[in-house]
């Protein structure tokens, strides 16, 4: 009995105490990155409802409200062909989330994998590894890309491996000077004296040390990866329309960037407050997980 | 210095020759073949079959690449697949107005971004936060606008609602005045998105600097705040300064395709997307090596100029 009342949880929380639990994650308290939570959120739930919004469809004409202002029915105006800017911005969101995400998850996956081996291992792989790296950062990232989606072709899985191949080099060289300075630290050399196997000193000791600021890189290659899909839509190298994306809907108003200012330029803002959000999401963790920049 | 320079211009020699290699190769692994992805639904059968024998296509691969080594050797770099022009007259005339767009930026940024920077660091050093917060902010924002909206944004307020600029018209060095005129406006695009970079690292490594002991005995003989900037923070900050501005010049590339095809400027980023759009990979393949060289140099010189400005690199 006194063993419960010390213990025990309450069996239902309160909605309130739920709430109170996490005002107190470290991702809200941290001033930067509840600032970037605040500013990512609405857009994220907004594109997430969007089906069920009273919006016209984003693929839906209606040449009778062509180049309309923007109004309470088309909060952001809609184009020639009388689709709602607004309603394809949403999609948009979508399409720029998935292409973030994506090229954020394989260039931490393929630099985790390859920058281990490269850093851990050294001799031949390391050679061959790191030729190949610089090789490919010898290239501008959004020329590389462009090089890549000409061959590759236009759509979603190009783009997302355009842009991860243009990433992934750069998460390969992070890890491997990461994993090079923890190579000589007491603790690997500790795992050494009871005979450890390479294999649990990587996944072990070298790996979890090194998921910090690969995982902050990530969250800053996810928002570069926003603005480089956005850029090759905008070329025509991207998604194509109709399908929208923040990059193409930007590229349909330029025509009539003089009658319909709309068009281009709220896509535009949406794509900035992505960005900014993301970046001060990764400062916010930056803090968070580095010790040293606590107050 | 001799060795260090020749150690790097072996390094650098080395990935040219990969970047040539690696493009050559990925080029090739286009599904079908070139000649049938140029054509498109436009050729079959004989007419595609001369094409590829023309391309050199029914070559042996790797004859192929030797043959595009040695032309590269003599710097023929073909011809373009429709109109016949020999690609290296058109880089010609193209490459000098992306240069121009360049280094107007790199000048107008470091205009610009140095006493901005200095000025943040000078102001969160004495603690009067405001101005600082704001001009980091500001920064911050400024660094992540995608460079093709700002260009329209700038093209809406300063070209078609105010006229100060003119939004088409002829660019070449026949006519300087309207070069600059129309290359003013990408060029300022351009020069938002580094100023901000270039002003944060100037901020940072001038507020390092000012709490360094020399600084406080620089005070203490009595010298001005002026003079100990100039002397002292602006001096040991150029360093990470000009490495920034090399490593920004990727950065400087990626926009300078996006302000030439936004603003019609005829510059090698409009070759490039202009060759994309019509399948010419032999023009696609001779431009990206092209920035990929020009990229490698300006690093390769950026670290050389490094090596040279400070005095405790002993060779």
């Amino acid at each position: 009995m006194f063993q419960k009342t010390l213990y025990a949880r309450p069996q239902h929380r309160s909605f309130r105490a739920a709430l109170a639990g996490l005002m107190r994650n470290p991702l809200v308290t941290n001033k930067k990155s509840r600032l970037g939570l605040i500013i990512l959120l609405p857009i994220l739930a907004l594109a997430a409802i969007a089906p069920i919004l009273p919006i016209q469809a984003p693929l839906e004409t209606n040449l009778f409200a062509s180049l309309e202002k923007p109004s309470i029915f088309h909060p952001f105006g809609t184009d020639k062909m009388g689709r709602d800017i607004f309603s394809r911005t949403l999609a948009g969101i979508k399409v720029s989330l998935i292409v973030g995400l994506s090229v954020a998850a394989i260039a931490l996956g393929m630099g985790l994998l390859l920058g281990t081996l490269a850093g851990f291992f050294g001799g031949l792989i390391d050679r061959v590894v790191m030729t190949v790296v610089d090789i490919f950062l010898a290239f501008p990232s959004l020329l590389l890309a462009i090089g890549l989606v000409a061959i590759l072709g236009t759509g979603l899985i190009p783009v997302i491996l355009a842009i991860s191949l243009a990433d992934v080099p750069r998460f390969i060289r992070l890890q491997r000077s990461l994993v090079l300075s923890l190579r000589t630290r007491a603790f690997i050399d500790a795992a050494r004296t009871v005979q450890a196997s390479q294999f649990w000193m990587v996944t072990r000791h070298i790996v979890p040390n090194t998921l910090a600021p690969m995982l902050v890189a990530a969250s800053i290659a996810a928002a570069n990866a926003i603005l480089i899909e956005a850029s090759l839509s905008f070329l025509g190298l991207g998604i194509m329309p109709p399908e929208p994306s923040l990059g193409n809907v930007i590229r349909d108003g330029q025509l009539y960037l003089e009658h319909a200012w709309w068009i281009s330029t709220l896509p535009g803002v949406v794509i900035l407050l992505i960005a900014v959000s993301l970046h001060f999401l990764s400062d916010g963790v930056r803090e968070l997980l580095d010790p040293r920049s606590r107050k | 210095m001799i060795d260090y320079s020749l150690k790097k211009l072996v390094q650098l020699v080395i990935t040219t020759f990969g970047v040539v290699t690696l493009v050559f190769f990925t080029l090739r692994l286009i599904p079908g073949d070139a000649a049938s992805a140029m054509a498109g639904d436009t050729l079959s059968g004989d007419a595609l079959e001369a094409l590829r024998e023309q391309m050199g296509l029914n070559e042996p691969l790797f004859r192929q690449y030797l043959d595009y080594l040695s032309s590269l050797a003599r710097f023929d770099l073909g011809e373009t697949i429709t109109t016949r022009i020999p690609i290296s007259e058109l880089l010609l005339k193209a490459v000098p107005i992306t240069m121009t767009i360049a280094v107007s930026t790199i000048v107008l940024t470091v205009l610009i971004a140095i006493p901005l920077g200095t000025l943040a660091a000078f102001m969160a050093h004495k603690g009067r936060k405001t101005l600082d917060n704001f001009l980091t902010g500001t920064a911050m924002i400024l660094d992540l606008m995608p460079s093709f909206w700002t260009a329209l944004v700038f093209l809406l307020l300063f070209s078609l609602t105010l006229g100060w600029f003119p939004a088409s018209g002829m660019v070449s060095w026949d006519d300087p005045w309207a070069l600059m005129q129309r290359i003013a406006l990408p060029v300022l695009v351009l020069s938002v998105t580094q100023v901000a970079t270039m002003a944060r690292i100037t901020r940072t490594s001038v507020l390092e600097i000012l709490s360094e002991d020399y600084v406080r005995t620089a005070r203490s003989m009595g010298w001005s705040e002026l003079r100990v900037l100039f002397r002292h923070a602006l001096k040991n900050a150029a360093l990470p300064i000009v490495t920034v501005i090399g490593l920004s010049f990727g950065n400087l590339l990626n926009g300078t395709v996006i302000v030439e095809f936004i603003f019609t400027v005829p510059g090698v980023g409009n070759l490039l997307i202009t060759g994309i759009n019509s399948r010419d990979y032999q023009m696609v393949q001779t431009l990206i090596v092209f920035y990929a060289l020009l990229f490698v140099t300006i690093n390769f010189a950026t670290d050389l100029v490094y090596r040279s400005l400070d005095p405790r690199v002993k060779f």
